[in-house]
């Protein structure tokens, strides 16, 4: 298992850089521009309509930690590292079934359960490097502006992350278990996760849809950046991940290995 | 030789074959994989599968190494049940797909390592050997390789922790001559080490210079299995003798096995089956100046058992 987590760790050796360095220089360049627009744009806010600002979770943004997940964490970041988790978690089965890789390995002594659990993990640790990546170069720009960005609160807000885009890995994960094409995997989860998205920013513009939300991940992402990790939602959330890749595993065995 | 023994109920050991399948089905939905696919290859052996493409050899095979799972029937491996025991299974065998890849970025070498440490395996001399004998570049990036050489490196990991079963699917496409010869002696030596292999190829000569059996599928059903000389004695060679006379073509006629037999001026052309000794003492009578004898193709191969079998 370790030898195959590692394996595929090393397939996707780049994507810390590709991927963690133009979000990280992204948020340092938001936090880093944050003192020097922070007055006007706490005029600026307070003129928004309350609808949008509620639809996107833009409070005052009287603080660098509103703003952050103004800008980034309340949509950017959750986007882009669900849609990298898609990416990785089927490079590692699809896309691996259509290289030929997934042949070879399994001509070796592996289970396929074994081959789906290892690349959930190397997802679930690339993911955590890549936000770690980006939490760093965050923390970087803050220092060098003086924006005074509390280590413990984007700690908070870069983690929050994590569960979110492992259930999507999952769900990655699940798909392999009905079709072998990379394509078609990534289309469909990444269709899921906007939706999901769309799905929480209608309930919470319209309140009288508020029970859609619960259909979405996003209504248990919450602010963490500002009020901490909610331990519940994130338990639950990865908790989830894992019985989804469970189920997927299960879909992976059962299924023909032909592209 | 690695013999498997299994204990039959009056207590004796009896050796298990290598392959043994039961009425094998695989179906895609509506469309016909194979069907009814019984075969047994003995430990030690080696085994070609010969069949046109779509004939359903890498279903076959595929099935057998538990890529897909059976419509019906069943298959074991040195006893072991293809499904359930696939892993113990793979632990004793190596296996080069028809189109080796293992992603565009890692190396020969990267990708011998994640096989060497799943297999427990930390010394690879043996593979370093095999990249020294089949001149594999194991530094590069298996994309920028061409397919041939894509190939060489998963001959390797087929071959690298010397196991007991070899399944190879079309595994000289893409090799040069050179190469192929290379192969062809990596698989005599395997076999007098005792390995058991199973061969699928369009080669009929490659098939011909190594195997020991010949099974022969078409539309999804194997429909002969041959001894190698008994395939070769049955299948029509073309020969083409320029005499320096003309001469009375009733004697080669005459000749058992001989048909199609034509004349143009002091060249005559025919066909020849079976036993070849009969032939070659008729023309001796003759004063020959040019004889040529083709082998016959796998097409031609083909066609002496779809002529006799059934659709």
């Amino acid at each position: 298992m370790i030898a195959l987590v590692i394996a595929q760790l090393n397939e996707r050796r780049r994507s810390p850089l590709s991927w963690g360095l133009p979000l990280g220089l992204w948020s340092a360049f938001v936090v880093g521009i944050y003192p020097s627009i922070e007055s006007a744009l706490s005029k600026a806010v307070r003129n928004y309509p309350h609808a949008l600002k509620e639809a996107f979770g833009i409070g005052e943004l009287s603080t660098v930690r509103e703003y952050l997940h103004a800008e980034m964490l309340s949509l950017i970041v959750p986007l882009a590292v669900g849609y990298l988790a898609v990416r990785a978690v089927s490079s590692a089965l699809s896309g691996a079934a259509e290289s030929g890789r997934l042949d070879v390995l399994l001509s070796a002594p592996v289970s396929r359960r074994a081959i789906v659990a290892a690349g959930f993990i190397a997802t679930a640790i690339e993911l955590l490097i890549v936000l770690l990546l980006a939490l760093l170069l965050a923390m970087l720009g803050s220092a060098l502006a003086g924006a005074g960005l509390p280590f413990s609160s984007a700690l908070a807000g870069f983690l929050n992350v994590w569960p979110l885009a492992l259930l999507f890995a999952a769900l990655g994960i699940v798909a392999t278990g009905v079709t072998l094409r990379t394509s078609i995997v990534t289309g469909a989860v990444a269709g899921v996760l906007v939706g999901m998205y769309v799905l929480d920013l209608v309930g919470r513009l319209d309140t009288s849809l508020d029970g859609i939300r619960y259909a979405s991940v996003f209504r248990y992402y919450g602010k963490a950046v500002e009020e901490g990790i909610d331990p519940l939602s994130f338990i639950g959330v990865t908790a989830t991940a894992v019985a989804l890749a469970a189920v997927g595993a299960v879909l992976f065995e059962r299924r023909d290995l032909s592209v | 030789m690695f013999l498997t023994p299994r204990a039959s109920r009056s207590g004796s050991i009896a050796h298990v074959p290598a392959i043994e399948t039961e009425r094998l089905t695989k179906f895609y939905g509506s469309h016909r994989g194979i069907e009814e696919l019984t075969l047994s290859v003995q430990e030690g052996e080696v085994f070609g599968f010969l069949g046109p493409n779509g004939a359903g050899k890498t279903t076959t095979i595929r099935t057998l190494l538990d890529l897909l799972h059976p419509s019906s029937g069943s298959a074991r491996i040195f006893g072991l049940d293809s499904r359930r025991d696939s892993v113990a299974i793979r632990a004793r065998l190596g296996n080069l797909p028809g189109d080796f890849g293992f992603g565009k970025h890692a190396t020969g070498r990267e990708a011998l390592a994640v096989l060497a440490r799943l297999r427990g395996i930390e010394r690879t001399d043996r593979a370093q050997e095999l990249a020294r004998r089949l001149r594999a570049d194991l530094t590069r990036p298996l994309g920028q390789l061409s397919r041939g050489n894509r190939q060489k490196v998963g001959l390797i990991l087929a071959l690298f922790h010397r196991p007991e079963l070899l399944v190879f699917d079309e595994p000289t496409s893409g090799l040069d001559p050179l190469m192929q010869e290379e192969f062809l002696a990596l698989v005599r030596e395997e076999r007098e080490r005792g390995c058991t292999i199973f061969l699928s190829s369009h080669e009929l000569d490659e098939v011909q210079r190594v195997c020991d059996r010949v099974g022969i599928i078409r539309d999804g059903r194997l429909i002969a299995v041959e001894r190698v000389e008994d395939l070769v004695g049955r299948t029509q060679r073309h020969v083409s003798v320029e005499f320096a006379a003309p001469v009375e073509l009733d004697e080669l006629r005459a000749c058992p096995g001989v048909s199609s037999v034509q004349a143009e001026g002091v060249t005559v052309k025919f066909r020849v089956a079976g036993d070849i000794d009969p032939v070659v003492k008729a023309i001796s009578r003759h004063t020959v100046v040019d004889l040529e004898f083709a082998r016959p193709t796998l097409e031609e191969v083909f066609l002496t058992y779809y002529e006799e079998e059934p659709r």
